[in-house]
C-alpha cells in the first residue's frame, strides 16, 4: 500500500461525510485561526512598544530631574538637573552627543490661525539623539543657544495645523506672543518616547528658559538626553552618569537620587519579556479552541470506526494487516487535522494582516512562527486523536467486523 | 507423489466463551481435506458450526485445538498480521450480504486485495478490469454498490475474489441475499470456475439444492462432521446421517 493509495483511501473516506468533516475541520480551522491571529495580536502589540522605544534608540539614555516621592506616588518634579550637568555628562568618554531639554505647552500663532502644542527647548544635538531628518531648512546650530535666538523648528502637523504655506522657512509664527523665524519643518514620524514629533515646536533652550519663560533658575531642565557610541555598555555610562550627578548634586552616601535615569535599553528589554509573557497568555488561551477542535477530531473518528466497522472487516477479510489499518485511520485524522490547519493558518493570516492593514493600517509583522505552528498542530493532533481510534480499528475482530450491523 | 491438499483439518475443536461463564464448544474434532480443484459444499442447519467451520478455514479465526493447514501450512498458531497475508495471497472470500466498501466505486472494490498485496496502480487496474469482464460487468466500472443489482454486486464480489488469483474461494451463503434465478447464475458461475478455472470452491450453505452444484458435501451437524461424500440424491442421506450422530 503506497502513501497515494493511504492519501486516497484517507481523502475518500472524508468526502464520504461531508458535512460531518467540514464541522471537524472547522474545529480546527477556528482553534489554527485563534492561535495565528493571537500570535499575531501578540506580535503587533510587540513590535508597536518596541517600534516606540526604538525611535529612541538602544544607546540612548534619559535623564529626569529627580521625582519626588510619596509613598511611591509620584507629585512633580524637581529643578534638580541643570544645562551645566549636560556640558560635565558630554564629557564622559562614552557619550556621543547631549542635550538639555524642557518641554512646556505653546500656544503659537500664524496670521488669524491659533494652535496648541507641544514646545520644546533643546540643543542641536537633539537632532542626532533623535536622528531628526528636515523636510525644509535646517535645525538651529550652536550659535542660536549662545544668542538666545527666536528660531523655531516645527513639526509637518503644526505646520498644517496653523495654515502655513508648503515650505513655511523664513515665515514668522507667534509663541506666547514673541516672534520666532520658522528655520525649519521635521519630516514626519509619527509618535517618540518624547511624545508626537509631528506636531511640536522646537526652539533653542536658552531661548526658552530666558526669553519665554524668564526662569528665575534659566539653567535647570527638566530632562537631559544623550546618546552614547554603539560599542559602550550602557549599565557602566548609566553608573558613570550617576555618580557624576551625585558628585555635583552634593548627594551623601545613603541620599537618594535626586534623578532618575532611564535606560532604553533596560526598558526595551523589560518591555520585550513583558509583551513576551503576553503572547504566551493570548496563544494559550486560543490553544484551548485548538483543544475542543481535536477532540471534534478524535469524537468523528471513533464514530468513524463504529460506522465503518463492517468495512474494517472487509479489509482485514482480503488482506489488510493491523499495521495498514492503523496508518489508514491515522491518516484520515492527520489529513482532517492538516487541512483544517492549513485553511486556519491561511484564514488567520489573511486576517490578521488584512485587518492591520486595511481597518486599522499599521504593519502586522509576518511571522514564521504560525506555519510552523500549524504544521506541528495538524500531525500532533492529528496522530493524538486519531491513534485511539485507529488502534481500535486495526483491534476488531474481523467475523465480529463482519457481522456488524 | 500424492498431491497435498488445500485444505488440511485434523481434529478441529472450537470453544468460545460464554457472557455468563463458562464455554460452549461449537466444533468437535472436525477433520477433512479438501484437494486443489474439488467444489466442496459445507452444509449444514443453522447453529451447526458450519460460520465456524468456514471461519477457521478462511483464516479469520482459529480452532482452540487440532490442527489446521492451508496449502501444506500451519496456520494455528499464526499471528494476526500473518493470518491476514495468507487470506490475501491464498483465499478469496464471496460473503452472503456481498460487503461491497460502499463509498468506492467497483473498480476499487476488485482491486482491494491487490492494494494489500502491494501491486503497482497500472497492474491492478488492469487485473481489476479483467476480472469485471469476466463476471460480464466491464462496463460497471465506475458504478457504486448502490447503483447495482444484488446478482450484479455479488458478480463484483466473486470478481473482487477472483482478482488475487487465490488458491481457494471460500463462499458463504452466496444465494442468500439473492432470488432463486440469480442465485442459480452465480451458482452455475462458480462452477464455471471451478470446471474450467480449476479454482477450488467451498461453499457454505444451509439448504440442500445448492449442494447439487458441488462435487462433494460437508455436512454437519451440532458441530460434527456427520457425512463427507458425493452429492446425495436426496436430502434424506444427510438427515439419518444426523441422526445416527444423535445416537
Amino acid at each position: 500500500m503506497t502513501i497515494i493509495d493511504i492519501l486516497k483511501e484517507s481523502w475518500l473516506s472524508i468526502s464520504g461525510n461531508k458535512l460531518r468533516s467540514f464541522l471537524t475541520v472547522l474545529g480546527i480551522i477556528i482553534g489554527v485561526m485563534a492561535v495565528v491571529i493571537m500570535v499575531a495580536v501578540g506580535e503587533t502589540v510587540q513590535k508597536s512598544i518596541t517600534d516606540q522605544f526604538s525611535s529612541l534608540g538602544t544607546n540612548t539614555i534619559v535623564i529626569r530631574a529627580g521625582a519626588a516621592r510619596s509613598g511611591g506616588i509620584r507629585t512633580g518634579n524637581k529643578r534638580t538637573l541643570t544645562i551645566t550637568d549636560a556640558e560635565q555628562i558630554r564629557k564622559l568618554p562614552d557619550v556621543f552627543s547631549v542635550t538639555p531639554a524642557q518641554s512646556g505647552s505653546a500656544q503659537v500663532i500664524y496670521g488669524n490661525k491659533n494652535w496648541s502644542t507641544m514646545m520644546l527647548g533643546t540643543y542641536p544635538d537633539y537632532t542626532e539623539i533623535q536622528d531628526i531628518e528636515m523636510e525644509y531648512g535646517n535645525f538651529f546650530d550652536i550659535n542660536a543657544i549662545k544668542n538666545a535666538s527666536t528660531y523655531a523648528v516645527i513639526g509637518p502637523d503644526t505646520a498644517r495645523e496653523l495654515g502655513l504655506p508648503d515650505n513655511p522657512v523664513g515665515q514668522i509664527i507667534r509663541i506666547q506672543n514673541m516672534p520666532f523665524v520658522v528655520i525649519g519643518v521635521m519630516k514626519a514620524r509619527g509618535d517618540s518616547a518624547f511624545g508626537s514629533q509631528d506636531d511640536m515646536v522646537i526652539i533653542p533652550i536658552t531661548t526658552l528658559k530666558k526669553r519665554l519663560q524668564g526662569s528665575p533658575f534659566p539653567d535647570s531642565v527638566t530632562m537631559i538626553a544623550l546618546k552614547i557610541y554603539q560599542d559602550s555598555d550602557n549599565a557602566v555610562v548609566t553608573d558613570q552618569i550617576s555618580s557624576l550627578l551625585r558628585q555635583r548634586h552634593k548627594l551623601k552616601d545613603g541620599d537618594e537620587d535626586d534623578f532618575q535615569i532611564t535606560d532604553m535599553k533596560q526598558i526595551m528589554e523589560t518591555m520585550d519579556t513583558v509583551t513576551g509573557y503576553l503572547k504566551l497568555l493570548l496563544i494559550a488561551i486560543a490553544a484551548v479552541s485548538l483543544l475542543v477542535g481535536s477532540i471534534g477530531i478524535m469524537n468523528m473518528m471513533l464514530v468513524s470506526v463504529v460506522e465503518r466497522t463492517r468495512e474494517i472487516g472487509v479489509r482485514k477479510a482480503v488482506g489488510a494487516r493491523e499495521r495498514v489499518i492503523i496508518i489508514q485511520f491515522l491518516s484520515e485524522s492527520v489529513l482532517i487535522s492538516f487541512i483544517g490547519s492549513m485553511i486556519g493558518l491561511i484564514l488567520g493570516v489573511g486576517l490578521s494582516q488584512g485587518v492591520g492593514r486595511f481597518i486599522l493600517h499599521y504593519d502586522v509583522p509576518f511571522s514564521i512562527w504560525p506555519v510552523i505552528l500549524s504544521v506541528t498542530v495538524a500531525v500532533v493532533v492529528g496522530l493524538s486523536s486519531g491513534v485511539m481510534p485507529a488502534i481500535k480499528a486495526a483491534k476488531l475482530n474481523p467475523i465480529d467486523s463482519l457481522r456488524y450491523e | 507423489m500424492r498431491d497435498v491438499p488445500i485444505i488440511s483439518m485434523d481434529k478441529i475443536c472450537k470453544k468460545f466463551p460464554l457472557a455468563v461463564g463458562g464455554e460452549q464448544q461449537v466444533l468437535f474434532d472436525v477433520s477433512f481435506d479438501v484437494m486443489q480443484g474439488e467444489f466442496v459444499s459445507i452444509m449444514g442447519p443453522s447453529g451447526s458450526g458450519k460460520s465456524t467451520c468456514m471461519n477457521i478455514i478462511g483464516a479469520l479465526d482459529s480452532a482452540t485445538s487440532g490442527v489446521y493447514k492451508l496449502y501444506g501450512k500451519d496456520i494455528s498458531t499464526m499471528e494476526p498480521d500473518e493470518l491476514a497475508t495468507i487470506r490475501n495471497e491464498y483465499i478469496g472470500f464471496v460473503f452472503q450480504n456481498f460487503n461491497l466498501l460502499p463509498k468506492r466505486n467497483m473498480l476499487d472494490n476488485v482491486m482491494l486485495p491487490l492494494m494489500y498485496r502491494g501491486w503497482v496502480m497500472a497492474d491492478r487496474i488492469q487485473r481489476a478490469k479483467e476480472m469485471l469482464k469476466l463476471v460480464d460487468l466491464e462496463n460497471f466500472e465506475t458504478y457504486f454498490p448502490t447503483q447495482l443489482s444484488g446478482g450484479m454486486k455479488q458478480r463484483v464480489a466473486i470478481a473482487r475474489a477472483l482478482s488475487g488469483n487465490p488458491k481457494l474461494i471460500l463462499a458463504d451463503e452466496p444465494t442468500g441475499a439473492l432470488d432463486s434465478k440469480i442465485g442459480n447464475e452465480i451458482l452455475r458461475f462458480f462452477k464455471k470456475l471451478n470446471k474450467e478455472m480449476g479454482i477450488t470452491i467451498v461453499m457454505i450453505t444451509h439448504e440442500f439444492e445448492i449442494t447439487q452444484y458441488a462435487n462433494r458435501v460437508i455436512h454437519i451437524y451440532d458441530g460434527r462432521v456427520t457425512y463427507d461424500g458425493k452429492i446425495p440424491a436426496n436430502e434424506s442421506v444427510l438427515i439419518k446421517s444426523e441422526q445416527r450422530n444423535k445416537k
